[in-house]
């Protein structure tokens, strides 16, 4: 099946052009153990992917070989349409992959001012990082001076968020953003996903539990020990989560 | 969307595109460092042959003159090499040893401000008045 066709629920046609992010035939391994045996996954642009599976299939590994965290052993992994095997995380991160690791990535004893302060790396004005952080999580604003890891957990998912996007982001891989959430939370996050995707920043997401995902996703893929095992609109693919899990 | 936004966007995704077409893709820094650390080792050792054949060359003369020439050429050549390998190894492999030991002092970091909130919130808590109870 071709990702690339169709439009995405929110109205905002996908467009026909080279996909964002590609993954072709990657293999990745942790020493001699090969934990990914060939994924072929495509990102259009303009769209939000999530990539669903139960613990252990490989989908963290997945969402760090297309941040350039981890080297795929075979094949290879295309941002906007060039090979980019082996390119350094760093050089991703600036030109604007950005990716909020599971367990958010902040810094619990920088303030959330400071924690925000990190992303003026890639030239953005503290200012700036600020007025997008605060425009989108208000709440962060009344907590600026606060110790990150005082907060609760959905405010430091916010924090993870909203720095990763003051870097203005064209592909943003989100891994685990319900981890540890109550659910309400992951509602108003997986709310502001949307509003992000809308925006037009193309989004793979990784999740474990996928309920909530599927309500912003225009496609799934689901993730069985290191293979991609089914592809699709998220509504063709809910029947078929609960035997994925359960192993029906 | 507004049509500002959505243009944009599209000026961004553009740009985006541009920015990976420029990017420079090296090899990564682990493969990097792999290879000087192998290249100081493999300079070391070419030093101490070099030094070898220097001295198997000059054992076989009892004229100073003539072992001169292998004391320069053999010896001190040798002597660079080993000094260039020993300290390319030491740079990486020391630059390798202390990249683990700052992951190490942050991770440790982190769980000690973990620690000192969660014995803070227990103080809090702790000190927190109890609520009045009606009777």
């Amino acid at each position: 099946m071709n990702p690339a066709a169709g439009s995405t629920g929110r109205g905002t046609a996908i467009t026909e052009t080279v996909p964002l992010l590609e993954l072709r035939g990657v293999k990745a391994s942790y020493g001699r153990i090969e934990v990914l045996h060939g994924i072929d996954l495509v990102v259009p642009e303009g769209s939000v992917v999530a990539l669903l599976g139960p613990n252990g299939a490989g989908k963290t590994t997945t969402l760090n070989v297309c941040a350039g965290l981890h080297k795929p052993i075979a094949g290879a992994v295309y941002i906007a349409g060039r090979r980019m095997n082996g390119v350094a995380p760093d050089a991703l991160a600036r030109v604007g992959v950005c990716t909020i690791p599971e367990g958010r990535g902040i810094f619990p004893n920088l303030t959330v001012r400071e924690n925000l302060q990190m992303m003026t790396f890639a030239g953005v004005s503290m200012q700036e990082v600020e007025a997008v952080a605060y425009e989108r999580f208000p709440r962060l604003a009344e907590r600026r001076n606060q110790l990150a890891g005082t907060m609760s957990g959905g405010e430091q998912q916010m924090l993870a968020m909203a720095r990763g996007l003051a870097t203005e982001p064209a592909l943003l891989l989100l891994d685990e953003l319900s981890m540890g959430l109550a659910p309400i939370i992951v509602e108003e996050l997986y709310g502001i996903v949307a509003q992000i995707a809308a925006e037009g920043v193309s989004i793979l997401v990784v999740e474990q539990f996928a309920r909530t995902v599927l309500g912003v996703a225009d496609l799934a893929a689901i993730m069985l020990q290191g293979r991609i095992v089914e592809v699709g609109p998220p509504s063709e693919l809910e029947a078929g989560l609960s035997s994925a899990y359960l192993g029906g | 969307m507004k049509e500002g936004q959505v243009e944009t966007n599209h000026q961004r995704i553009a740009e985006f595109r541009e920015e990976i077409a420029s990017l420079t893709v090296r090899s990564p820094v682990d493969a990097a460092e792999r290879t000087w650390l192998l290249t100081g080792i493999g300079l070391g050792a070419l030093g101490v042959v070099v030094i070898l054949i220097a001295w198997f060359g000059a054992s076989g003369t009892a004229i100073v003159a003539e072992q001169i020439p292998y004391l320069i050429s053999g010896g001190l050549l040798g002597l660079g090499l080993i000094i260039a390998g020993g300290a390319l190894f030491v740079r990486y492999s020391l630059s390798r040893y202390l990249r683990f030991w700052l992951v190490r002092y942050l991770y440790e970091h982190r769980v000690q401000t973990d620690r000192m909130i969660e014995a803070l919130e227990r103080l809090e808590s702790a000190l927190r008045p109890a609520e009045p109870v009606d009777r």
